[in-house]
């Protein structure tokens, strides 16, 4: 009985023992090159065209991408770089922004050097930044989350409004504007998920902050560009003019569904809203409203990635050289990405291609990449930090309070105070 | 007021049943459904199967995870079923001071939440070179305190004089494990293959961690990476999911029976 | 003399090797973890902190709050569940009732229904516009919709629902099967001699099932106290932390903070001796003398 538990046990464990270490070597006489990531009609698809126009003049590459959930993907990284396991490791991997400096920093010598081998001027500045830390660049930075207000053409003329209404405005005069849509077509303005800091991100951006100051120490008292954004939040949630929901789906099928009349989002929500066809020539995109503060600007971001190559891995050269020639500096990549997935990117110089010229009849005419990528321009540059998450959290926990009444310097003092209890 | 019980009893199972089914009857609605009315929260049956359905196969490799899946749940549970009740019978009949001491230690693995060990265990594995196999995803519960204790508490109620007429019989102590205690047990093990195979079809951190080439995932990990995405396809998360609850639907049809068919003369 | 000794040797022989998985497959790790927890820092870059991590704990509000919402959670679920659970075995153990198969394989559904599926469902079903509101509202036990997932206490009460649904199916199995040991013309003695239905099951089921209401007892505890996939899912330890759980604190300190795995490995042990100490109750509560 032993014997037969252990044989079959042997046979199971050696089914293909070379598999796990052939990860990341040069098989055969291919230089096979393996990518993470999440997303495969998006992220995934990127990597395909990139292949594509790497092999044109370097036609015996390999590209294996292997497609995850992002958190699965967070998790594996972890416990593999954790647990020093080198194999099983890819060459590439896609990193969200709010994490690069806590990669590089709780894993040291672990990702591979980029300085130099891109032109990182040709990237929008708040992208390149994303991936620098102690000066030195880590990675070749992806998509951006650039924000807008998408919004019903239709629901706001009813309420009164046009478009040249709704540019350059403040948050106040949106709630205003959000009331008068509300009264005047029943619709909500906007959805509001209280477990979700997407909104307040965006807000403490586009005012040139973060919860975070860059040295990691907590940003929530003496920062007026939080005050101003916590005070904005709590008006928006006490207007009445936003729809509580409680998840992802629900936020897609708002406005698939025609509840909303705006949708504050990077420009990669173009395919969510897109995905309501009998919508098209609905909607149209304005700047997002602003905080009523010095500094405050009609520009935020919100996700945006990046690759980095591990520095471990035996095809490092190969994958640094292939993402530097393609996704690093080839406007023909951007073009191709904008065209067949929608992804916009942060290269500069495809900004004035024909693709991110085009106009949508989706969105009413407009030529809504050429927009975004002008608000692009003004995203004000931030320093993400390593503790974005404990920040957040310790804000989640305070929100419910804030939104209660409480009084906000003391609130924020509660913030500061468990952040830095989160951060030892 | 023999029949108001006896309607009572059926109400009281009939609310219990609509609850319990209902989101199962939504998965199925929501399968035939595009992913924009799904959002939108429909609740008629709509005509996109097959193209969820062909979307799916297309951009998954369904089939494969399909059969790691089965491959790692049916080797998984034949494996646990046995060892697990031979654990459980040492411990209950032949029960000692020394036994119980051990009993108890290993008590103490189940009470580990799963995240904190996960790094040392794939470190193990990795020195093992076992990685991406599905023997790696079935060792760590190969054997379980869960399991150990299930079939030592059912154990209990178990007649040793069966025992003690099989000794006069001449049968020796394996023998009396194989040919009186697992026959007579068979309710017990059904309902043991039942959750045993849940947990393997169902487990997902480990089997994340462990696997690492595409081609050895499992279905868990297929539905969650569909669900993570800029824009998810609904539609297609669906369908994934009912074909990731199927095989165990059916496990249960199978064995279902095997805890309520009573003393049918077994023990008599 | 010597033939007891021989008896509990081969009794070792049974329970020798699959004690031999589990120390390799658990106590291993389990050690390194033990061992892990006396380190703190950022991923790999720990240095030794020796008991600091265990100090840490108590002065940890995020770790008292988790440690109060699941304690929460046991209280009310698990004895809810599991006597919801011994009355539905009782149902469908009754000879005579008709459609027993449907309502077992309904009601055991919700454990194989996948977890994100059911998520999504709860969320939606406890939405502010979703239809239990409607519902309530509709029969008038309500004047205007409770906003379920935006409350602490609702929010709570959304979680322990969820389990309940979840897993009352799974503890039905347990009992059912330990019924089949249940001689049925014990009942049919006690029949005739007059005893109620209800009668019956108090004196008769649930005494010849202690050992298996215990068996439910602790796994349920253990289950409970380190309850993650739903409150993540459903509520992701929101609104404010009011849901967070103790595993999913231990998750957020290994991959969504910064990686502490000290720390977190000290939070981890402080689920075991929880547990273990809870568990030792109950084992001291309906265990057996010897």
């Amino acid at each position: 009985m032993l014997t037969m538990i252990g044989s079959i046990l042997a046979a199971c464990g050696s089914s293909e023992p070379s598999t796990s270490k052939s990860e990341g070597e040069a098989s055969g006489s291919g230089k096979k090159v393996v990518a993470w990531a999440w997303d495969p009609s998006f992220n995934g698809a990127a990597l395909k065209i990139a292949e594509e126009i790497y092999k044109k003049d370097h036609p015996d590459f390999q590209l294996e991408v292997v497609d995850m959930a992002k958190a699965d993907l967070e998790q594996k990284l972890n416990t593999n770089l954790a647990a020093g396991v080198k194999d099983g490791l890819p060459d590439i991997i896609l990193v969200n922004d709010p994490n690069v400096q806590k990669y590089v920093t709780a894993y040291p010598n672990t990702f591979a050097d980029f300085t130099g081998k891109i032109d990182y001027s040709q990237f929008s500045p708040y992208k390149a930044d994303a991936v620098k830390v102690d000066g030195k660049m880590y990675g070749v930075p992806f998509d951006i989350g650039v924000t807008g207000m998408f919004y019903r053409t239709d629901y706001l003329e009813q309420a009164g409004y046009s478009a040249a209404d709704l540019q350059n405005i403040t948050w106040d005069k949106y709630i205003e504007i959000g009331k008068a849509v509300k009264e005047k077509t029943g619709k909500y303005m906007s959805t509001i998920n209280p477990n979700d800091e997407a909104l307040t991100s965006i807000l403490l951006q586009s005012g040139g902050s973060w919860y975070i100051t860059a040295d990691n120490k907590g940003n929530f008292v003496d920062n007026p560009v939080m005050a101003e954004t916590l005070r904005v939040y709590k008006a928006i949630a006490d207007s009445g003019i936003a729809k509580p929901v409680t998840g992802w789906s629900e936020f897609v099928g708002s406005f698939n569904a025609g509840d909303v009349a705006t949708v504050v989002s990077g420009v990669w929500q173009i395919a969510s809203i897109m995905d309501a066809k009998d919508q098209s020539g609905k909607w149209a995109v304005a700047p997002i409203p602003r905080l009523n503060i010095n500094g405050g600007v009609n520009a935020s971001n919100e996700g945006g990635s990046s690759w980095f190559v591990l520095d471990g891995s035996a095809n490092k050269d190969t994958a640094i050289d292939f993402l530097a020639k393609t996704i690093g500096s080839s406007s023909e990549f951007y073009e191709r990405f904008l065209n067949e997935n929608g992804g916009v990117g942060s290269f500069i110089p495809s900004f004035s291609s024909e693709a991110y010229k085009q106009t949508s009849a989706f969105f009413s005419g407009q030529a809504i990449y050429s927009d975004f990528t002008k608000w692009s321009t003004e995203v004000p540059a931030i320093t993400l930090g390593m503790y974005t998450q404990e920040a957040k959290d310790a804000l989640k926990n305070e929100l419910p309070n804030i939104l209660n009444g409480a009084d906000l310097t003391k609130s924020l003092a509660n913030i500061q105070q468990l952040y830095n209890q989160q951060v030892q | 007021m023999k029949k108001l019980g006896t309607m009572g009893i059926h109400l009281f199972l009939i609310g219990a049943s609509v609850i319990s089914l209902f989101p199962f009857v939504w998965m199925l609605i929501g399968m035939t459904n595009s992913s924009s009315d799904i959002v939108k929260g429909k609740f008629s049956f709509g005509s996109s199967l097959g193209d969820n359905w062909s979307k799916l196969l297309d951009t998954t490799s369904l089939g494969t995870a399909f059969t790691n899946s089965v491959v790692i749940a049916l080797i998984g549970t034949i494996f646990t079923l046995i060892l697990s009740s031979m654990a459980g019978y040492g411990f209950e009949i032949y029960r000692s001071r020394g036994k119980d001491r051990l009993f108890g230690l290993l008590m103490l693995s189940m009470m580990m939440p799963f995240a904190a060990v996960m790094i040392p265990l794939f470190k193990l594995f990795s020195q093992l070179s076992m990685l991406n196999t599905p023997a790696a995803v079935i060792l760590p519960t190969i054997t379980t305190a869960f399991m150990i204790f299930f079939f030592v508490q059912n154990t209990k109620s178990f007649p040793r004089e069966l025992l003690q007429a099989g000794r006069i019989d001449g049968l020796g102590e394996w023998q009396l494990f194989m040919r009186v205690y697992m026959p007579t047990m068979k309710p017990t093990y059904a309902a043991a293959a039942i959750i045993t195979f849940m947990n393997y079809w169902n487990n997902f951190l480990w089997p994340l961690i462990a696997l690492q080439t595409p081609d050895k995932k499992t279905l868990p990990l297929v539905v969650s990476s569909l669900a993570s995405s800029y824009n998810p396809d609904y539609g297609i998360i669906m369908v994934s999911i009912v074909v990731t609850t199927l095989p165990t639907l059916v496990i249960f049809f199978l064995l279902q029976k095997q805890f309520v068919q009573g003393m049918l003369g077994s023990v008599k | 003399m010597g033939s007891k000794l021989k008896f509990n040797r081969i009794g070792w022989q049974f329970v020798l090797l699959p004690s031999a998985f589990i120390l390799l497959f658990s106590f291993y790790p389990m050690f390194q973890s033990l061992m892990l927890s006396f380190q703190s820092g950022k991923g790999n870059v720990t240095s030794f902190a020796g008991l600091d991590n265990y100090v840490r704990l108590f002065s940890d509000p995020m770790f008292k709050q988790a440690v109060l919402n699941t304690l929460l959670y046991l209280i009310i679920q698990v004895p809810i569940m599991l006597f919801l659970g011994l009355i539905v075995a009782y149902f469908l153990n009754m000879p005579n009732l008709r459609f027993k198969g449907f309502y077992r394989t309904a009601i055991f559904l919700p454990c194989v229904t996948s977890l994100v599926s059911y998520a999504v469902l709860f969320k939606s079903i406890f939405a502010v516009d979703g239809i239990l509101n409607q519902m309530l509202m509709g029969i008038h036990l309500i004047d205007g919709p409770i906003a379920w997932l935006m409350d602490p206490m609702w929010a709570r009460v959304v979680i322990i629902a969820a389990i309940t649904w979840r897993w009352t199916g799974y503890n039905m199995i347990f009992y059912l099967s330990a019924m089949q040991n249940i001689d049925p013309s014990v009942y049919e003695a006690a029949s005739i001699d007059g005893a109620s239905k209800t009668r019956q099951f108090f004196s008769i089921t649930v005494p010849l099932l202690k050992p298996i209401i215990l068996f439910t007892a602790i796994i349920s505890t253990n289950g409970t106290l380190q309850l993650f996939d739903e409150v993540v899912n459903i509520t992701n330890g929101g609104p404010g932390n009011s849901t967070m759980t103790i595993s999913q604190y231990i998750y957020n300190l290994s991959f969504v903070y910064t990686p502490n795995f000290g720390y977190a490995a000290t939070v981890s042990y402080a689920i075991v001796i929880i547990v273990a100490v809870l568990a030792f109750i109950q084992f001291k509560i309906g265990g057996e003398k010897k």
